[in-house]
């Protein structure tokens, strides 16, 4: 999957879970000081991903992710 | 006895169903034996059937409940459940729920567990999160606070809040703890709570934002629980010292005789209760977490099995009844 295509999946997740328009939705966002997500939310986050790309990520690692741009990086290194 | 055998021993009047999902644990697998042998609690243990009963080792696991959410029937109802009430797509609650934390959250919230003990493979942060999204909070409240039982050298209990989760909460905030607190107080100690609201002043002597903070806190939680016998605001010896409350605040109904005390920030609480064990050789029971709409407790990483069963047979108290 190329990097365009993960960003754009990326971002649909995030609008989703964190209930953003997609279309405000930039790479250098922070989930919580930039979009409003509370932290109970980042496991929520990490399942849409994970539901989205139809795989299973280690916990710890996925929650070490803080922003869209950290997730697109995640998810081009493992798809 | 000592205050931890008494709660055991409360418990076993009334044993609670409690889901201890870390059952990859062999500590969470020995203290559920002991939980069925010695009648506290009737656990229900989450995880892979053989991995649990390899790590029992050979002793009897019958009266231990395993369940093993992979294999559950109750995922299907547990998913439509998590996404109606979160407001998300099944497929993610889907993800959610077969985390044993978000499983054993909605055994709780669907009433098949009484409540949940968990934290000793993760991180505080991570039970709050899923007793949160699963259990939720009560009628009221916002947000997970925590409390502290001080058992003095003298054998006098006092509850201290919150000295481990709420690092600088609001005048709403403060009020919730404190009435979550007494609540819990009640409950768990069987005596009738006495809150006070504590700050560096007493009813008015001092004038600051912070004393305010304070104040308004304390009538936010009047008129949240005008049932609790609640006051403030006081330094800490108008609090406790009737001597000093009969100079400082003659008037108030809980001066000089609280056994509740509700820190204003956690800078204070946590220098609080520290102090108080150190310096004043108290005992330590806590942080018990509490706030959520059913008992989820959270135990140390650290935690003994002589813990994980005090913290269950807290639990088991924390659901009333």
């Amino acid at each position: 999957m190329d990097r365009a295509e993960v960003e754009k999946r990326v971002k649909k997740v995030v609008s989703q879970v964190l209930n953003v328009p997609e279309a405000d939705i930039r790479p250098e966002h922070k989930f919580t000081a930039d979009l409003g997500a509370e932290s109970v939310q980042s496991l929520e986050l990490v399942a849409g991903f994970e539901e989205e790309f139809d795989l299973e990520v280690d916990e710890d690692e996925a929650l070490s992710v803080q922003s869209v741009g950290d997730a697109i990086e995640f998810f081009v290194e493992r798809l | 006895m000592s205050l931890i055998e008494q709660f055991i021993q409360r418990a076993k009047q009334a044993p609670k169903r409690v889901v201890l999902p870390e059952g990859d644990d062999e500590r969470m697998i020995q203290a559920a034996v002991r939980l069925v042998a010695e009648g506290i609690a009737k656990p229900i243990v989450l995880g892979a059937e053989e991995e649990v009963r390899a790590l029992a080792g050979g002793a009897s696991l019958a009266g231990v409940t395993i369940v093993d959410p992979a294999k559950d029937s109750r995922i299907g109802a547990y998913s439509a459940a998590y996404a109606k009430n979160r407001g998300v797509a099944e497929g993610l609650a889907g993800r959610m729920v077969k985390r044993p934390l978000y499983f054993g959250g909605m055994m709780v919230a669907e009433g098949d567990a009484d409540a949940m003990v968990a934290g000793v493979a993760k991180a505080t942060a991570q039970v709050i999160s899923a007793a949160a999204l699963t259990v939720g909070f009560s009628e009221g409240v916002s947000q997970a606070s925590s409390y502290f039982v001080m058992v003095l050298p003298d054998g006098k209990v006092l509850v201290f809040a919150d000295c481990a989760v709420v690092v600088d909460p609001n005048a709403r905030e403060l009020a919730e703890i404190a009435v979550t607190t007494a609540r819990n107080a009640k409950k768990l100690l069987d005596v009738e709570p006495r809150v006070a609201m504590l700050s560096f002043s007493t009813k008015g002597s001092a004038q600051h934002a912070h004393v305010d903070k304070v104040r308004e806190a304390t009538a936010i939680a009047k008129e949240m629980a005008p049932e609790i016998l609640l006051d403030g605001e006081f330094q800490v010896d108008s609090a406790i010292v009737e001597r000093v409350a009969k100079k400082k605040c003659p008037d108030s109904t809980v001066g000089g005789t609280a056994n509740v005390l509700v820190f204003p920030d956690l800078d204070s609480g946590n220098m609080g209760y520290k102090l108080t064990q150190y310096l004043g050789n108290a005992k330590a029971i806590g942080p018990i977490m509490q706030g959520f709409a059913k008992p989820v407790n959270d135990l140390s990483r650290g935690a003994s099995v002589d813990d994980i069963i005090a913290v269950t047979a807290i639990a088991s108290l924390q659901c009333g009844g």
